[in-house]
């Protein structure tokens, strides 16, 4: 398992996330990964004053979206990293823990974490990373 | 980050212009604090990010606001840098050239204006990212096609500023700019090409002004704030063919760019054709030290056993067409019988017709994402990358010679090799990828001093780079050295007459306003 390719993983991931869609056929031995996963598209952006936050999820989705969703390159590092530590794949997406709190989602998105740059304040206001942290941070 | 404020500006000075600034933008978009100077660092700085610290950082959310702000930094002579997104990874990210200066963030400009389904191309501000752009031609359900670089996070028109490089036949970005708007120094608002001319419908369609033309010298440029700009899009074809050809030797580069590039001129293929070496697939598939443990660069009798292991070729040339099924056809058989004339390996072929899915990881076909970034995980720790990216021309001569100057020099340094040609058209653009740990003093200090004889050979040998990051801007700028670099004095002279005070971006590529000569001896790497 710790061998496993990322690209094994985030597409063993997508699969996992799929179930509205028709079922991806298994991976066969022999066979390679299965194909990678398809484009997720974001919410449309959140209307209204950026400066008094909004929907923790939607805003999640939308600002953390490019990295954070299916397929993405943070979802798909955080991925491999979960597994390794003997998690399932599926708590690559942020969105699926629930270990996470508030205080350490804050200070990841202002600090940056490994291959994570730090955010900005025009990347996500304070109001908006306030309504994210509260999404995200389900452990007290 | 403390701050840093700009040369001959006092604290009190700087506080009275943010505070005036904040008049324009409200407060909370004078960003201000020690988190916030942090948050605008250079994230994959080689070395300490206090080398090219912002003062602050203003978000403006409109042209009438930019124009402002330019104008109280002429009066408080403050320096700006603009910055669409402020993801200009490995070359800066959004931090300033001249310490002090406040970015100029553009983000919150983020209006698609226009989406032209006919015409093909788009009118948007610079806070549109790629990302933004696709899902909104995919909401619309619209006929057209993007082409994205490889990190496609940053936005649109900032990337065709800085000369980004994409993989489909769009990929001259700063090539489908057409009809900018920009705030010049003094506050004052131009329009380019036929946009010269009040509500003309043909601004973003005609490439050339009526005199001379503009556009491109505010791209790599502090001689203005873009602040709008058409895009060219490629219209979505009817199918398209990838044919991927893995090429066993590293030297077999030469034949491939001497197949490849007359086929690329004559237009028979489209795309830019990226021929990206075998550490380009290695970096997705784990972690460098689970490949080879040891500090010293992957040795030659190693890299061989990975290749089989892997079943990679030492390049792979991933390549594809676009258009009409008859019309794709026939030019894959002439692609196929001109590779076949050094390769007995028949290509694997992937075909894709409307309505077919396309997965996330598409970049020739315009798909955005930041996966390619996963390579910073290939060294662990706070993983960053530089590229040392040199023009030479497309013959298999030229080509050949630059990797082996390179990989000579990358080589004695215990680096690994890991390079990519992409084919443009006449010219190759090579880039040479350099993965540190941001926590590793040593391993910065050895490629600190291998990008500088990388830039120094490289130049002996009559090339120069497309792009650089900010630590060596004066270095590759002076380099351009025809008639006692002509170029670089005729642009500061130019730079002068717009800029007296030198507020816009002073440094960029090496350009320094008369009022800030004096600081180009800083802040180099």
């Amino acid at each position: 398992m710790k061998h496993l390719s990322v690209v094994a993983a985030m597409a063993l991931l997508a699969a996992c996330s799929q179930q509205d869609q028709a079922p991806a056929a298994p991976a066969q031995a022999g066979k390679g990964p299965p194909p990678p996963p398809p484009y997720q598209m974001r919410p449309e952006a959140p209307t209204g004053n950026r400066l008094a936050g909004g929907d923790g999820k939607t805003l999640f989705e939308y600002h953390c979206g490019y990295c954070h969703l299916t397929g993405g390159m943070g979802t798909n590092l955080l991925t491999k990293q979960r597994m390794m530590a003997g998690e399932t794949p599926e708590k690559g997406l942020l969105a699926n823990r629930a270990d996470l709190t508030a205080d350490y989602v804050k200070q990841v998105v202002r600090m940056g974490k490994n291959a994570m740059p730090p955010q900005t304040r025009v990347d996500l206001t304070d109001a908006e990373l306030d309504a994210v942290a509260i999404y995200l941070g389900r452990a007290k | 980050m403390k701050l840093v404020t700009p040369p001959r500006v006092s604290p009190q000075q700087f506080d009275a212009a943010m505070q005036a600034m904040a008049g324009v933008v409200g407060k909370d978009w004078v960003m201000a604090s020690d988190a916030d100077r942090d948050a605008y660092a250079d994230a994959y700085a080689p070395g300490p990010q206090e080398q090219w610290p912002a003062g602050a950082a203003v978000a403006p959310a409109s042209v009438e606001e930019v124009q402002a702000i330019v104008r109280l930094a002429n009066e408080h002579k403050v320096p700006l840098w603009p910055v669409a997104r402020g993801k200009n990874l490995g070359y800066g990210t959004a931090a300033p050239r001249m310490a002090g200066s406040v970015v100029l963030d553009l983000g919150r400009m983020n209006r698609i204006l226009e989406l032209d389904e006919k015409l093909a191309y788009c009118v948007v501000e610079p806070g549109v990212g790629f990302f933004d752009l696709y899902e909104e031609i995919q909401r619309r359900k619209l006929p057209l096609w993007m082409s994205v670089p490889g990190n496609a996070w940053g936005s649109v028109i900032g990337n065709a500023l800085e000369h980004g490089i994409g993989y489909t036949p769009y990929g001259l970005h700063a090539r489908n700019l057409c009809g900018i708007e920009a705030v010049l120094p003094d506050g004052d608002l131009v329009r380019t090409g036929m946009g010269a001319m009040k509500d003309n419908p043909a601004w973003h369609l005609f490439p050339m002004s009526y005199g001379p033309t503009f556009d491109l010298a505010f791209t790599q440029s502090n001689l203005g704030v873009v602040t709008k700009a058409g895009v060219w899009l490629q219209p979505a074809p009817e199918s398209s063919l990838e044919l991927v050809f893995d090429i066993p030797n590293a030297e077999d580069v030469s034949w491939v760019v001497d197949t490849i590039a007359p086929l690329k001129i004559s237009g028979l293929i489209d795309q830019n054709v990226f021929i990206p070496s075998w550490l380009g697939k290695m970096v997705l598939k784990g972690q460098r030290k689970d490949f080879w443990d040891k500090p010293s660069a992957i040795p030659e009798w190693r890299v061989q056993e990975l290749l089989k292991e892997h079943k990679l070729g030492y390049w792979q040339v991933a390549l594809r067409l676009y258009g009409e099924e008859p019309v794709v056809k026939a030019k894959a058989e002439i692609i196929k019988a001109a590779m076949a004339r050094n390769l007995k390996a028949r290509a694997a072929e992937h075909w894709w017709h409307t309505g077919d899915p396309i997965n996330a990881y598409e970049t020739t076909m315009g798909i955005p994402s930041a996966v390619p970034l996963q390579m910073s995980d290939w060294i662990g720790g706070r993983g960053a990358h530089m590229g040392f990216s040199p023009v030479v021309p497309a013959t298999g001569k030229h080509v050949a010679e630059q990797m082996q100057r390179s990989r000579k020099i990358i080589d004695s340094f215990d680096v690994d090799f890991y390079a990519s040609f992409t084919i443009g058209g006449r010219f190759a653009n090579n880039v040479n990828m350099l993965m540190f740990d941001r926590d590793q003093p040593q391993q910065i200090e050895t490629i600190k001093q291998l990008f500088n004889a990388l830039i120094e050979e490289t130049a002996k040998a009559g090339y120069g780079e497309y792009r650089t990051h900010l630590g060596w801007m004066d270095r590759v700028a002076d380099t351009f050295d025809f008639n006692q670099n002509a170029l670089r004095r005729f642009t500061e002279k130019v730079k002068d007459a717009l800029d007296p005070n030198g507020i816009i971006a002073p440094g960029k590529q090496g350009i320094w306003p008369s009022a800030y000569r004096d600081s180009a001896k800083e802040g180099r790497a």
